[in-house]
């Protein structure tokens, strides 16, 4: 018994470097061998909640996606990505892409060259990626009332006027829902505040974990309609997705974020216990003090 | 060897300089941070301008516009300027047209000389670079503040305070499971505000209520904890992802060699850091 | 003083009124340039601020150099990555593609099969509508960073009789071309250094809790136990946790809670015993193996955290925040908040 204290004791005093060398090793095996690490996932409340909002839109419905992250946040949300994508498109859903992050013009592009090509989509016909424009809630604002004042040209240097699907599409009112990709500010939130509050258009977002609970006050109350909360929400869509393209005979290739969530899993595990083994080894030397004293 | 292949080395190689500060504060990691800095300051104003300067700003001034021939004087003079800047943007005439092609930036319709207002601030903001006249920034900065307090002023009265406020409310016709649930949320969000209620003393029932909502708020921060854990761990586990995908023969094996070379270099510069610490110490 | 002390007052208060203002103005003029004008010179203005930014970065790391700082030498290599951007994005555009037109019905699958095989493309038939709808010729999908490396691969495709042209995206479109130096810079440089910036917390994050992470009081305790089980139940894992280690952890918290008031150490050591004991009886005999009830499961707890004692905490704080920024935008707008002038 005194030489488990004396470990724990110990423990408390640990070089970081070792504690780097769990994190990192909880980290790599799951990824190296992924089989050994099968993890069922359960899509949770919200993440179907984004689902359902998405699937209750008719083909040839006009969906605002934003682009707000850029590579450092691109494992939670890129994945999500990916996934609402591949489910708009096979819905048929026109999508407008547009970025209120720089970063977010390249993601939008990686993202369509990926997934555009799957379900044989044409850029300007069910799909226009408008681009980036600097200034924030501003932008967001100038989309809400004149998105012609913003925009005269799309990512490649077409006019609008030559696009088929940018025709009567002048601001947030003709869509009819919004998404947002978010991992910062200019995000959700001001997504919220500046557009789909003031003119009542329905939205859903897509976020990292960091943000989620600045965030799901709106989610609560409806302003905001299901999140998908960091690279496990992005999981779980993919669980969605994958089961509604599979009952409709498609085949669907493995989601990211779900070959990632074996990773995730384990390093929670390895930090939790951190913790607990940190607590132990505090209170052991609490006591051995105070007995010290005595 | 192709650019696909070189570019992984490079990517590899920075992520491991960056990787190297658990190890300790060494040149590949100071190297990497200062590569970090000039590349993502050009970034930022590379697309800065292509994004809005150039379309929006001299798109407006000197827009593409169909009868530019037949234009008056006024506005040849006014185009004769957009020569100039042409000239000057290409070196005096050296390299190819970039900024300001032939005619006039295609976008608008029309010449909108009220834009000369933002122009004119925006250079008084980079004037803050000029000690003597810096002074004139605050024109500009009081522009951005002036704006963004008055959409900040409205937007966050009505999605943050008012609709949030209105959210809270309890619907005592539904089931006993979701009153409960209403009224914790309830009680969370008006104790949580009484707690942040510091012209009043926390003392008797005030003070019991404001400890209930530094409970919830204990709860909310804890979820918040567990939220950016996940966050980190997530970013954590793209970053070693990649390395992995670049471990391959595809990629010459670039991870296990550029780890190897770092570790060794690493070691060799903590040994001669090390002996050098001891001689100063000495 | 009046110009630069009264003048910046006087254009906050202007366009403080104006912008709040605008929302209740119903002049379809006011509104124009409020919603649109007003935005756009804000941008624009936003853009200035960003060039600001880098130039004073520019300026400190040259002086670092000129005046010979600790670690002078790594702010040469700032400037030159600086100078790599800059020159990507206003001198070399690097952004070169091949458009082939007239390619006839004979030719037309084996160029597509080779471009879906040099190019690694998903799909031949898609290549092949695209050569066949392309009316001014067809643009291969690839961006080439030099001239020589797009005739390089256009001579893959002399072989057959088509006509091939090299063009240039446009300046301002060759930021975004993949493919291009500028995007090579973005992918390679910019890429892993940003996201491994970031990744580098979840270390510091782990060390963090582990070191600091105490359960010195009752808050604290809150604190830990939500985070707890929000890390757990979030992920899969949190799943495979069975009813019974809830159970267990429940009787302890109940014991830590009731802590203080059981003086005596047997008592309370046989209650927590006891307490477990006789929960996980009731558990087995009523078949909570097969359907454990929803209280006991770590993702349904979370869940449950998650809407209702979070929402609670995160709205009085949203709150809580936006009446400090309305007060604040009051002030400024009235003039009352002069600290962006440095005052």
């Amino acid at each position: 018994m005194e030489t488990l204290k004396n470990i724990f004791i110990k423990l408390g005093s640990m070089d970081r470097r070792i504690i780097f060398l769990l994190v990192g090793l909880s980290v790599l095996f799951p990824l190296l061998k992924p089989d050994w690490f099968t993890l069922p996932i359960r899509p949770k409340q919200h993440s179907q909640i984004v689902f359902d909002e998405i699937n209750k839109l008719e083909a040839g419905s006009k969906v605002l996606l934003s682009f707000e992250y850029g590579p450092s946040t691109k494992p939670e949300i890129h994945p999500m990505t990916i996934a609402l994508l591949r489910h708009m498109f096979v819905k048929d859903i026109k999508v407008y892409a547009v970025a209120l992050w720089p970063d977010g013009n390249f993601m939008s592009m990686i993202a369509f060259d990926e997934v555009a090509v799957e379900y044989n989509k044409k850029i300007g016909i069910d799909y226009v990626n408008l681009g980036y424009k600097p200034g924030g809630e501003a932008v967001i604002k100038g989309i809400a009332s004149d998105i012609r004042t913003l925009y005269t040209v799309d990512l490649n240097g077409t006019s609008l006027d030559e696009i088929p699907m940018m025709q009567n599409m002048n601001n947030v009112e003709d869509f009819d829902f919004v998404f947002s990709l978010s991992a910062g500010t200019p995000g959700s939130k001001e997504w919220v505040q500046y557009a789909t509050d003031p003119k009542g258009i329905a939205m859903s977002t897509g976020c990292t974990s960091i943000q989620v609970t600045d965030i799901v006050p709106y989610v609560e109350n409806g302003q905001i309609r299901g999140i998908l909360a960091g690279m496990p929400g992005a999981a779980e869509y993919e669980e969605l997705v994958k089961t509604e393209l599979t009952s409709r005979g498609l085949v669907i290739k493995s989601g990211e974020a779900t070959s990632m969530m074996s990773a995730q899993s384990m390093a929670h595990v390895v930090i939790v216990l951190l913790i607990i083994f940190g607590n132990i080894s505090y209170y052991l030397t609490r006591n051995n003090k105070r007995k010290g004293r005595k | 060897m192709s650019a696909e292949i070189f570019g992984s080395w490079i990517v590899v190689f920075l992520t491991l300089c960056i990787f190297s500060y658990l190890f300790d504060d060494n040149p590949f990691y100071k190297a990497a941070e200062h590569i970090f800095i000039g590349v993502s300051a050009g970034y930022w104003a590379v697309i800065a301008f292509w994004q809005q300067i150039q379309p929006n700003l001299f798109g407006r001034l000197w827009p593409k516009l169909e009868d530019v021939g037949e234009g008056s004087v006024l506005q040849s003079a006014w185009y004769s300027i957009y020569k100039v800047l042409n000239f000057i943007s290409t070196g005096f005439g050296i390299l190819d047209r970039s900024i300001f092609p032939e005619g006039g930036i295609k976008g608008y319709d029309e010449i909108r000389l009220m834009y000369l207002i933002p122009f004119i601030l925006g250079t008084f903001m980079l004037l803050r670079l000029v000690p003597k006249v810096g002074w004139l920034a605050r024109w500009a900065i009081a522009y951005i503040v002036g704006m963004t307090a008055g959409l900040r002023f409205y937007s966050f009265l009505n999605s943050d305070i008012l609709i949030q406020i209105k959210a809270s409310t309890i619907d005592f016709s539904s089931d006993w499971g979701t009153i409960i649930n209403g009224l914790i949320v309830f009680i969370g969000t008006m104790t949580g505000l009484i707690y942040f209620f510091f012209s009043k003393e926390h003392k008797g029932s005030f003070g019991t209520l404001s400890k209930i909502g530094i409970y919830f708020l204990m709860i909310k921060f804890g979820a918040s904890f567990g939220f950016a854990v996940m966050g980190r761990i997530s970013l954590l586990i793209g970053r070693i992802n990649q390395l992995k995908d670049y471990s391959t023969a595809e990629f010459n094996y670039a991870t296990p060699i550029i780890s190897i070379f770092i570790i060794i270099c690493l070691a060799i510069w903590s040994f001669m850091d090390g002996g050098n610490k001891n001689e100063s110490t000495a | 003083m009046f110009l630069k002390r009264h003048v910046p007052l006087f254009i906050v208060v202007i366009i403080g009124l104006l912008t709040l203002f605008g929302n209740f103005i119903d002049n379809d003029e006011v509104k124009n340039f409020v919603d649109n004008d007003a935005t756009q010179w804000f941008d624009i203005i936003a853009s200035f601020a960003i060039f600001l930014g880098s130039l004073n970065m520019l300026k400190l790391q040259i002086l670092k150099i000129i005046r010979k700082h600790k670690n002078w030498q790594y702010s040469i290599l700032a400037v030159l990555g600086f100078a790599v951007a800059i020159f990507a994005g206003f001198f070399y555009r690097g952004a070169n593609y091949i458009v082939v037109s007239n390619v006839n019905e004979i030719n037309l699958l084996p160029i597509a099969e080779l471009l879906t095989d040099e190019l690694h493309l998903e799909n031949q038939n898609t290549v092949i509508s695209n050569i066949s709808d392309a009316k001014d010729g067809y643009e291969i999908p690839k961006i080439f960073m030099t001239q020589s490396g797009a005739e390089a691969f256009m001579e893959k495709l002399d072989k057959f009789d088509v006509n091939m042209e090299i063009k240039s995206k446009k300046w301002g479109i060759h930021l975004q071309a993949k493919g291009s130096l500028f995007s090579w810079i973005f992918f390679n440089i910019f890429t892993p250094l940003s996201s491994t910036m970031f990744a580098l917390l979840a270390f510091f994050v782990a060390s963090a809790s582990y070191r600091a992470f105490r359960i010195r009081n009752f808050e604290a305790t809150l604190l830990l136990v939500s985070g707890i089980i929000l890390m757990l139940g979030r992920v899969p894992i949190g799943e495979l946790i069975p009813w019974w280690v809830v159970a267990i952890l429940i009787v302890f918290g109940v014991g830590a809670i009731s802590a203080p008031w059981i003086k005596d150490k047997k008592i309370f050591f046989g209650l927590v015993v006891g307490g477990i004991v006789l929960f996980l009886s009731v558990g087995f005999s009523m078949g909570w193996n097969q359907s454990p009830p929803q209280i006991l499961l770590i993702p349904v707890i979370q869940d449950w955290i998650f809407d209702y004692p979070t929402t609670a905490g995160s709205r009085a704080l949203m709150i809580g925040i936006a009446l400090g920024i309305v007060a604040t935008s009051f002030r400024i707008i009235v003039g009352i908040e002069r600290s962006f002038l440095g005052e």
